[in-house]
């Protein structure tokens, strides 16, 4: 394997001395370039009492490529599907080298506060999300209870 | 006291001349000031894919004044999620004009551009080469429009 770019050891060493709030980042013995993380859930959201657990991987061609990223703990998100995969823009289209895997973390925190039944992955969610919104943030947090780590 | 000099070794230190432009006063943070925006090595040190520092492995600067290494910038431009923006402000990426630094490099981002256009009018290959790359281009200035959320309808109508 190709040595580890100097920008991904920077972004790591960083990531431990200077961490995001609510954000963790750690990556693999045997793999740099594969991160297990943890997203505390934002405050005033379904999911403020949790802590989900996502993994997140460099591809070779990071940083020209956006990092893949997922969430392992099961959420009730309208942009976030079963297989746990994340619907957001800077991980598709709005990839920009200038992102990092911080600045990437903190809008996939920023994504739970601020759910978009209008551009849905996960569509019997979004559904639900447009059709009664109430329920489904009280689901999202029941979920929540059930999945995910307690804060 | 007598100093008799027997032997004298010169050395020489260098960086690059980067032209500051701080009229929006847009520039990053202070820890972010003289790194590339892509590869984040200093701007005197090379990029990933270099050994030696110095005109191999040049910067160029940009009309919206965001630097990186030449490599790394032609390697982004080069992919398809770019659609020819800058990494830092997602303006079209154009190098600015009339600054040494850039002049080597021209030809060789106006060869991307180009290319760039002809692969995306591809997919008019039967129609005339010029009206094909207008069109390419206008797709892809219609594409450009897309990525800020407005809403596509079949007939490339734009409905905000």
């Amino acid at each position: 394997m190709a040595s580890l770019p100097k920008r991904i050891i920077k972004e790591t060493e960083r990531l431990a001395s200077d961490p995001v709030p609510g954000i963790g980042a750690e990556p693999h013995e045997d793999n740099l370039r594969y991160f297990a993380v943890t997203i505390e859930g934002p405050k005033e959201s379904p999911y403020e009492d949790g802590i989900f657990e996502l993994e997140l991987y460099l591809p070779d061609d990071y940083p020209m490529e956006a990092p893949k990223v997922r969430f392992l703990t099961r959420i009730y998100h309208p942009n976030i599907d079963r297989l746990g995969r994340i619907c957001l823009d800077v991980l598709k289209n709005n990839w920009s080298p200038a992102l990092q895997i911080r600045t990437v973390l903190l809008s996939i925190q920023a994504l739970l506060a601020s759910p978009n039944p209008n551009d849905p992955l996960a569509n019997d969610v979004a559904e639900d999300w447009i059709k009664n919104e109430e329920l489904a943030i009280s689901k999202a947090r029941e979920w929540t209870t059930l999945y995910a780590e307690k804060k | 006291m007598k100093v008799d000099v027997e032997e004298v070794h010169s050395v020489f230190a260098w960086t690059w001349h980067i032209p500051k432009d701080n009229k929006d006063g847009s520039l990053q943070a202070d820890d972010d000031d003289d790194v590339c925006g892509i590869c984040r090595a200093s701007y005197n040190a090379t990029c990933p894919s270099c050994k030696y520092p110095g005109d191999e492995c040049s910067l160029v600067v940009g009309e919206c004044n965001h630097n990186f290494h030449v490599h790394c910038i032609y390697r982004w431009l080069d992919t398809t999620t770019s659609k020819g923006l800058c990494p830092m402000c997602r303006q079209l990426f154009q190098l600015k004009r009339g600054l040494a630094i850039n002049d080597s490099q021209l030809e060789k981002f106006r060869e991307l551009q180009l290319k760039k256009r002809t692969s995306v009018a591809g997919e008019f290959a039967d129609e005339d080469d010029e009206e094909a790359i207008a069109r390419a281009v206008a797709q892809q200035n219609q594409a450009e429009v897309d990525d800020q959320g407005d809403v596509i309808m079949d007939q490339g109508l734009v409905v905000r």
